[in-house]
This record gives C-alpha cells, structure tokens and sequence, in this order.
C-alpha cells in the first residue's frame, strides 16, 4: 500500500515537471509592448533641403517569440493617429486632418505580422502594414531579441528603421512636395513578461 | 500647398461645362418645359461638378475612402438625382419633398461612416452622443432647404438666391483652407463655379429659374461645411454662422423691400449675406496667422515689414 503511494506520488511529480519544463522548451514567449522605454519616431524631408523629426506618444503592442521555431513568432503594434507630436501645436493640428493622416476617419496606424524567420542578430518579419485606410505588406528587419532579466522581469529589446511613401498609401499627393514624399520610420521598443 | 492655377483651371472647367449646357438648352428651337428645363439645368450642373472636379481629381476612389469622397460620389449624385425627379411636373409635391428631406437627413450619417465618431473608437461618441449629434445635423439641411426653396417660389428674383449659396460655398470652401484642410476646401470650388454659372445661365438664357440649383446648392454647402467641421477643424460656431447666412435673403420680405425691382432686391440679398460670411473669414484669417503664421514663416515676414516700417518712421523724425 505504502509502495503505490510513493510510485503514484512519484508520478505526479515527475509529470509536473515535464509538463513545467515542456512549457518553458516549445511555448512562444508572449511579450506585452512597454510604452514607457519605447518609441516610434519618424522624420521627413522639408523643402527637400532638411529634416522634419516626430513621434507618435500612443503605441500599444505585443509579440510572441518561439525561440525554438522563429517561424512561429508573431508580432503586433497599433499606433493611435491622433497622438502625432512634432514639437508644434499647429503642424501637430495641421498633420491630423485629412490632408494627411486624417484621424477621424482612420485613427490607428497598424502592423501585423504574417511571416518570421530569423536572421543574424534578430529576425526578418513581413505582415501587413495598415495605415491611411491602405494595407501594403511590408518586411522589417528587427535588430535585437536578446532576453535580460531586470528585477523579476523578462525584458526583451528590438530596433528597427523603414522607409515608406506617403503616396504609396493614398495621401493626398498635392500635399507632397512641401514635405517630403518619403518617411522614415524609427521603432526602438521593448516587450517585458513576467 | 494650394494651387491657384489649379483651381482657376477647375473653377474654368466647371464654368465653362455648366455654360455650354445652358446654352445648348437655350438653342433648342422648341420652348422647354418645366420639366426639360429643370432636367437641363440638373445636366449643366453635373457636367460642370464631374469637370471641375476631374482637374482636382476629387473624387475619383470607389469605394470612398472618407467624407470627402462619400460627399462626392454618394451625397451630390443623390441630391442631383433627387432634384431631376423632383422636376417631374406630374410628380406629386409631396413625394419630391420626401425624398428630398430623406437626402438631408440621410447626409451626416453617410459622411461620417466609418469614422471615430460612429465607430466606437476613443474619442468617438457614445450611442446617445451619436443619434442626438446626428439628429440635430440632420435637421439643418431640410430646414434650408424647405426655407429656401420657399423663398424662391414666392420672390422675383431666385437668381439671386443661388448666388447667395454659391458665395457661402465659396466662404465655406475658404474657410475650411484656412483652418488646414486644403483639399476639402478646394472641393469647394468647382461648386460654386457650377452653381453660379447655371443660376446666372438659366437666368439670361430662359430669363427661368430652376428649384433644382437650389437644392444641389443646399447639398453642396451643407456637404462641404460638415466634412470641414467634423473632418476638418472649423469650429461649430463658423460652420452654422456659413450654413444659416443664405437665410438673410428673406430679409427682402419685408413690406418696403419686397415690390421694389428684382435688380435691387437681388442685390441686397447678396449684400446681406455677404456681411456674416465676410466676418467669419476674417475671423478664420487672423486664427491661421496666428496658428499656421509661424509654420509657414509668415510671423517672420509681418515682424520685418513692421520693423522696417518703424525704422522708416523713425528716419522721417
């Protein structure tokens, strides 16, 4: 009696522990998008003889990385329109109308990925990128991934930079010209997980 | 940046696509009727609206992207449509009326589909929020319109009643520049171009008026002031001070006005709603120099024509 509570108790253990252990080995690692050490950032061509710099302060994200098969990652970012800063009231005011990002008809800029592999020093991601009402697919290449532990937390870090065409995605092209028709787009972000 | 030349070759093309309608329809051997001469001018204004428009490649996009478009491609063709079969002279008063009342109250809720503000999105409007907005927009339009179309069947002068529409969509399409959105003020143009060349048109071809301008006119105005204030960002206050001016034409009721000549009645009209459209665009002048002034560097250039005007006073002492 004694010998079939041990086995049975023994079972239970062992089993948790492969089930523990299989859960940290072939589960993705769920991410959740940290505003506060993060930023996505953009500058554009002005009068073709300079550079206009902005960020967008509402961001929110989350990503999942299967350290064990990268083509399982999955990566997600929104961006609210409306939260354009240039360092100017009026050009912020100017910026969300529909001219150009037109806010009130399509408030978040969006990223969502379809495809991940992993290269050197991080991963190379394409998925859909919607913005203006217009979805392209575009393919980033995310520097970074390496994993840290910081006070109980699991922090993980990626930087990246695109170059995308206003035009591409219906802006109105007579407003291209003044500024720039390209933009590039800077996303330094941090995903934490407990 | 705005494009003058642009929108004189749009304006031209309105003009000139609504002139030779009218023309067209006044070389016909026969004398219209009520309605082929209602039809025609519903022709004249189309034409000109798709010319005008085509050289501001205004809308072009199917399905529509946003308010813009809507009005564009859903909301004039509509109000045209509506106004052709409410032409019919057999066609029972009441029944025109319906639907061009169902039109006005139609016309908020279409222009801001899919936007934040029906959608559910922060910084959108609660369900309550969305029908009283919706209700009380879409009130305005028929009122206008019933008062209007009033006016014009019991004055001499309707000409003047268009053209009283035509310089608030002029205002309105100012005004909305003014205050950023320089695409949708531009859409104003070929608008105003279209209504006042039928209006005027008609008026010295057929020595008629056509109920049909005034309804595409209260669509038009009404489209782009709300596109402007819900899209753009004038504020309320201009949007209804734009909206309401036409009213002013009814001030020519009056006993002492009323039986003097159509000349000097259509004049006044004019004058009269000239004035409030004339203070909301200096209203809407002195906020983008104070707002955009810096940006386009235009604070800069006010500063220096003042200090060398100082500087020159100060020589002359």
């Amino acid at each position: 009696m004694r010998n079939c509570l041990r086995v049975s108790i023994q079972s239970l253990l062992v089993g948790a522990f492969f089930c523990a252990a299989g859960q940290s080995l072939f589960a993705a690692d769920e991410y959740t998008y940290d505003s506060v050490h993060s930023s996505v950032s953009f500058k554009a061509r002005h009068l073709d003889i300079s550079w206009i710099h902005g960020r967008f302060n509402e961001v929110e994200g989350k990503f999942s990385i299967d350290r064990q098969d990268p083509s399982k990652s999955t990566f997600q970012l929104k961006i609210k329109a409306e939260s354009v800063d240039t360092a100017n009231k009026a050009r912020d005011e100017h910026l969300r109308q529909p001219d150009y990002f037109d806010t009130k008809q399509f408030p978040t800029i969006e990223f969502k990925s379809t495809s991940t592999k992993a290269i050197t020093g991080g991963y190379e991601v394409t998925g859909d990128f919607t913005m203006h009402g217009k979805t392209k697919k575009i393919t980033l290449v995310l520097k970074g991934g390496k994993e840290i532990d910081f006070r109980g937390k699991k922090i993980v870090g990626f930087s990246t930079e695109i170059a995308l065409k206003r035009s591409d995605f219906d802006f109105d092209k007579s407003q291209i010209g003044l500024i720039g028709d390209e933009a590039l787009i800077y996303i330094d972000c941090e995903g934490s997980r407990m | 940046m705005p494009d003058p030349l642009l929108y004189l070759e749009s304006m031209g093309a309105a003009a000139i696509a609504s002139a030779l309608c009218v023309l067209a329809m006044a070389a016909w051997r026969r004398p219209a009727g009520t309605t082929r001469f209602n039809a025609a001018c519903v022709l004249a204004m189309c034409l000109g609206i798709v010319a005008g428009n085509s050289v501001l490649s205004l809308g072009m996009t199917w399905p529509p992207a946003n308010g813009l478009d809507r009005l564009m491609t859903v909301v004039i063709p509509a109000a045209l449509a509506i106004e052709l079969i409410a032409g019919i002279q057999r066609l029972p008063s009441a029944v025109a009326w319906f639907l061009r009342l169902g039109l006005a109250a139609a016309t908020p809720r279409i222009l801001l589909h899919g936007s934040v503000y029906l959608n559910g999105a922060s910084g959108g409007w609660s369900a309550g929020e969305a029908v009283i907005t919706l209700a009380a927009w879409s009130t305005l339009p028929g009122v206008l319109w019933v008062l209007l179309h009033w006016l014009s069947q019991r004055s001499c002068s309707g000409v003047s009643i268009s053209l009283a529409l035509a310089l608030a969509i002029q205002s309105a399409g100012l005004t909305i520049m003014l205050a950023g959105y320089i695409k949708g003020g531009a859409a104003a143009i070929p608008l105003t171009a279209t209504i006042a060349t039928t209006a005027i048109g008609a008026g010295l071809a057929a020595s008629r008026f056509a109920p049909a301008i005034v309804g595409v006119g209260v669509v038009n105005l009404f489209g782009v002031l709300f596109v402007g204030r819900f899209f753009g960002q004038i504020s309320t206050g201009s949007a209804l001070a734009i909206l309401l001016a036409p009213l002013l034409c009814w001030a020519t009721e009056i006993r002492q006005l009323r039986s003097r000549s159509p000349r000097l009645v259509g004049t006044l009209r004019l004058i009269l709603v000239a004035i409030p459209l004339v203070v909301v665009l200096a209203v809407a002048k002195r906020e983008f120099d104070r707002k955009m002034g810096p940006l386009l560097g235009i604070s800069h250039s006010i500063l220096n024509s003042s200090l060398s005007w100082t500087l020159s006073i100060t020589r002359r002492a």
